[in-house]
């Protein structure tokens, strides 16, 4: 259901009047394809580079990451410490699902997305269940991404372990050159952001935000808070998996450390919380921001943990709510108080 | 079969006694402090180049020692000041941020600058039997140490009145305070032996295999399980869960694989917190 | 020995209690009566330091103890007993009673009169307390913080959950213990059991004091009457 939802481009299926959904339409489709169109001009700056452009089409990749991670985390406080297992559901999956089996690469991608989406919904809805505060869920969720880095290590037959799996099929595919990887992955981004805000103007996103102020409140006003947080997981968790699966059939391999707890929770939360937890084009800021500087990093090695340890450190302490929103208060503030 | 289990024991002293520094913390001052893998390296590493400046081995062990309270005692007086500010589940969060962000600089550094650094105690002499199973004279030194310093815990817990004093505040926090105790001191005190914990951990393993400036994160990783499935705030949670997980492990890295009995603790940790949050022994919330 | 000025109390900027003043001199016991959400427990949390008063002041032997948390305004010879106890429940009765004494070691003679008060405590001395009934950790509570000699006891709600025969008990106790010099603050909602152990009393209603009064004054009030003593 969320999949053919997410391929049904933009139409809103939830909630609202049809006039209603077409204002919301519009007022969400020209930021996103103003976004679109700037990240669109980046081939024509890197594409001589194969080196940079993979660099771009990483950096797309954890835009997708991030908004998954946004929709779970930013719309309903559910603190997914394993979006880098989920995106790795997708992206292993569709290496064994098109490599092992031999399906097709769209019908692999879909079915690792699903898989991606249905775990990520049972994570949530055992949290819920159990009454899992933030807290216990990060942990929860967190044992999820350490004990599927360790699956990976331990079923060498069938992911690679250590060294990881090379993908065979698609060598000639779409995904494999570098400009038409870039532009799929920038396409996909696009739909996420265009569901997200979608579901933002919808009574969904009502019944999110109501949830995340004040659950108790949210309750006795007729939200049936468990089902909207396994949507938001089923949702988000799906954008994880079908993120992961791009990329990795656009790099053709996939090893653990791809999709590791350091190298991808780690540096999606930072871009969340530079980005702004909640809003809908803060991980898009945050990508793009720590792609840039990961560059400018990547000769040093471990030392780049250093600025990450810091970033997070900082943005936690003095800018909780990220740059866009704050940016948006202080303008806010400027402008004065409204008659 | 006897020679794993008794294996099992001596990992699961280790686990106890990671278990024992982390839990207190989180069971008093309501931190989880995922930096305390990197206070174990970073007292190893003092130890180590107190070794290397040719410092005798048991000054080493003390200068080890007093570097992991002195880590926890800078801890509480910087990261941990807005953290207190701080109530209930906020600080929880925050200091899961903060300290993953510490423990991300440290090790991150350490990493790049000392990448082969490795501390390793040799115990000189040969193996001891064991109810007729010899085993490495370092693991029974180590084992003895640990236990020795679970006696000093439970001493000091039971037995003095400032360990009531801190046991209360685990108890009832405004409680403690209504009798006069200053919950902040006594979660100071509390870091300070977190950190010489840590150290006490990172200098008995050594004596089995060699501490590396790796071994951060996975020691913080077993810390938290073992502290989950013995409960919070319970030090005889912690010995407890911590036996019972390293035989537990040991058992299934001979017979199943490495991998597979890292998932089995995790897995062990995932039921205990939908099953019973509380763990073995912890304050029931 | 205790004062309180203009004191204004409540939770997230919102007072629950307006302006609230009044004193309880050497020697007397006092009692502060009202319904269910008066405001009995948030002034009284914002008196004794386990939250802060957002105006007014308090002072304890002349001096201002306003704000100051509860650790400290404590070791000043005073002990409160919140409605809710917060003992410590996996440590035994005896634990408790000896942190009662923190940082002293606990008084053998203290302690023995603790239990001859509440004889049901020596006979579990070494039981947990989270696993004692209500009435019994009532009890505790209260000899915990007699534990430390105080020279005023404040007590919030101290008979709720405990049987009429129980509640007698404890009030007989205190009045032992006011005997010896002891300086009493209770809050209350059973009213009548207050009111014939008690010099003077203050009404709280809706966050204000709304009448005070010798007890007796009180207990032949028409209104006092008709609100709490059932009487119409």
């Amino acid at each position: 259901m969320t999949e053919r939802f997410a391929e049904a481009t933009g139409t809103a299926v939830v909630g609202g009047t049809e006039r209603h959904a077409a204002q919301s339409l519009r007022s969400l489709l020209i930021p996103v394809l103003a976004i679109g169109a700037v990240l669109a001009l980046v081939p024509l700056w890197l594409g001589d580079s194969r080196v940079l452009m993979t660099v771009a089409i990483l950096g797309l990749a954890f835009a997708g990451y991030t908004i998954g991670f946004n929709l779970i985390f930013g719309s309903t406080g559910q603190l997914f410490l394993c979006v880098g297992a989920l995106a790795g559901i997708g992206g292993y999956g569709t290496a064994i699902f098109a490599d092992t089996v031999g399906l097709p690469i769209p019908v692999a991608i879909l079915i690792a997305t699903v898989a991606a989406s249905l775990v990520g919904g049972l994570l949530s809805w055992i949290a819920v269940r159990r009454s899992l505060g933030v807290i216990f869920t990060g942990i929860v969720t967190l044992i999820f991404a350490l004990a599927f880095e360790n699956l990976l290590l331990g079923m060498g037959e069938l992911t690679g372990g250590e060294s990881g799996f090379l993908i065979e099929s698609g060598r000639d595919g779409l995904l494999a050159g570098r400009t038409s990887a870039y532009f799929i992955m920038l396409g996909v981004v696009l739909v996420f952001l265009i569901v997200h805000g979608l579901l933002r103007r919808s009574h969904v996103g009502w019944a999110f935000r109501a949830l995340r102020d004040d659950e108790v409140a949210a309750e006795l006003a007729g939200v049936d808070v468990s089902r909207y947080r396994v949507y938001a997981a089923l949702v988000g968790s799906a954008m994880l998996g079908m993120a992961g699966g791009i990329y990795a059939m656009s790099q053709g391999r996939v090893s653990p450390t791809t999709y590791a707890f350091s190298e991808v929770d780690v540096v999606v939360v930072v871009m969340l919380a530079f980005g702004g937890i909640g809003s809908l084009y803060g991980p898009i800021l945050g990508a793009a921001t720590f792609t840039v500087i990961n560059e400018f990093l990547v000769d040093f090695g471990h030392l780049r943990l250093v600025p990450y340890g810091a970033l997070i450190i900082i943005l936690f302490l003095w800018i909780p709510r990220g740059v866009i929103p704050t940016v948006g208060d202080m303008m806010r503030r400027r402008r004065g108080p409204r008659p | 079969m006897t020679a794993i289990i008794l294996d099992g024991i001596v990992l699961g002293l280790q686990f106890g006694l990671l278990a024992a520094g982390f839990t207190l913390v989180y069971g008093l001052g309501g931190v989880l402090n995922l930096a305390f893998g990197q206070m174990a390296v970073l007292s190893a590493m003092a130890v180590l180049f107190s070794m290397d400046a040719g410092v005798p081995v048991p000054a080493a062990v003390a200068i080890g020692l007093v570097t992991g309270g002195l880590l926890g005692l800078i801890f509480d007086q910087t990261i941990l000041r807005p953290i207190y500010r701080r109530q209930g589940e906020a600080r929880v969060l925050l200091s899961l941020l903060l300290t993953l962000g510490v423990a991300f600089m440290v090790d991150g550094f350490l990493n790049w600058r000392y990448p082969t650094a490795a501390l390793s105690l040799q115990i000189s002499g040969g193996p001891i039997d064991l109810i007729g199973v010899p085993m490495r004279r370092g693991s029974i030194v180590g084992s003895v140490i640990i236990l020795i310093v679970f006696g000093l815990l439970f001493a000091f817990f039971r037995g003095t009145s400032l360990g009531r004093a801190v046991r209360s505040v685990i108890e009832d926090e405004e409680g403690s305070r209504l009798v006069g105790i200053d919950p902040a001191l006594m979660l100071r005190i509390i870091l300070i032996f977190s950190g010489i914990l840590a150290a006490v951990v990172a200098v008995t393993q050594s004596m089995i295999r060699p501490v590396t400036v790796t071994a951060g994160f996975p020691i913080t990783v077993f810390a938290l399980i073992v502290t989950v499935v013995g409960g919070l705030g319970s030090v005889t949670g912690a010995l407890l869960a911590g036996l019972i997980l390293g035989v537990i492990s040991t058992l299934a890295t001979t017979y199943i694989g490495t991998f597979l009995s890292l998932i089995i603790l995790l897995v062990a940790a995932a039921v205990t917190i939908l099953i019973r949050p509380s763990g073995l022994l912890g304050v029931k919330e | 020995m205790l004062e309180v000025n203009g004191l204004a109390a409540g939770y997230q900027g919102n007072d629950v209690v307006h302006d609230i003043t009044f004193r309880v001199g050497e020697g007397e016991a006092v009692m502060i009566i009202g319904s269910n959400g008066a405001g009995k427990t948030t002034l009284f949390r914002s008196m004794f330091g386990l939250s802060r008063p957002s105006k007014g002041t308090v002072a304890f032997d002349g001096e201002d103890v306003t704000g100051m948390p509860a650790q400290r305004v404590v070791r000043k010879g005073l002990r409160f007993v919140p409605a809710e106890r917060h003992l410590f429940p996996r440590m035994t009765v005896h634990e408790n009673l000896s942190l009662g004494a923190y940082p002293k070691r606990p008084d053998p003679e203290t302690l023995s009169i603790v239990f001859d008060l509440f004889p049901r405590l020596a006979e579990r001395r070494r039981q947990h307390a989270g696993t004692m009934s209500g009435g019994e950790q009532q009890m505790l509570a209260v000899g915990r913080a007699l534990m430390s000699q105080p020279r005023l006891l404040v007590l919030d709600e101290p008979t709720t959950g405990l049987a009429p025969k129980l509640a007698h008990e404890a009030y007989e106790a205190l009045a032992v213990l006011r005997g010896q010099g002891l300086t009493l603050l209770v809050a209350e909602q059973q009213v009548p059991l207050a009111m014939a152990f008690t010099d003077r009393g203050y009404v709280l209603e809706n966050g204000v004091i709304s009448l005070e009064g010798t007890s007796q004054e009180l207990a032949a009030d028409p209104r006092v009457r008709s609100a709490y003593l059932g009487v119409t």
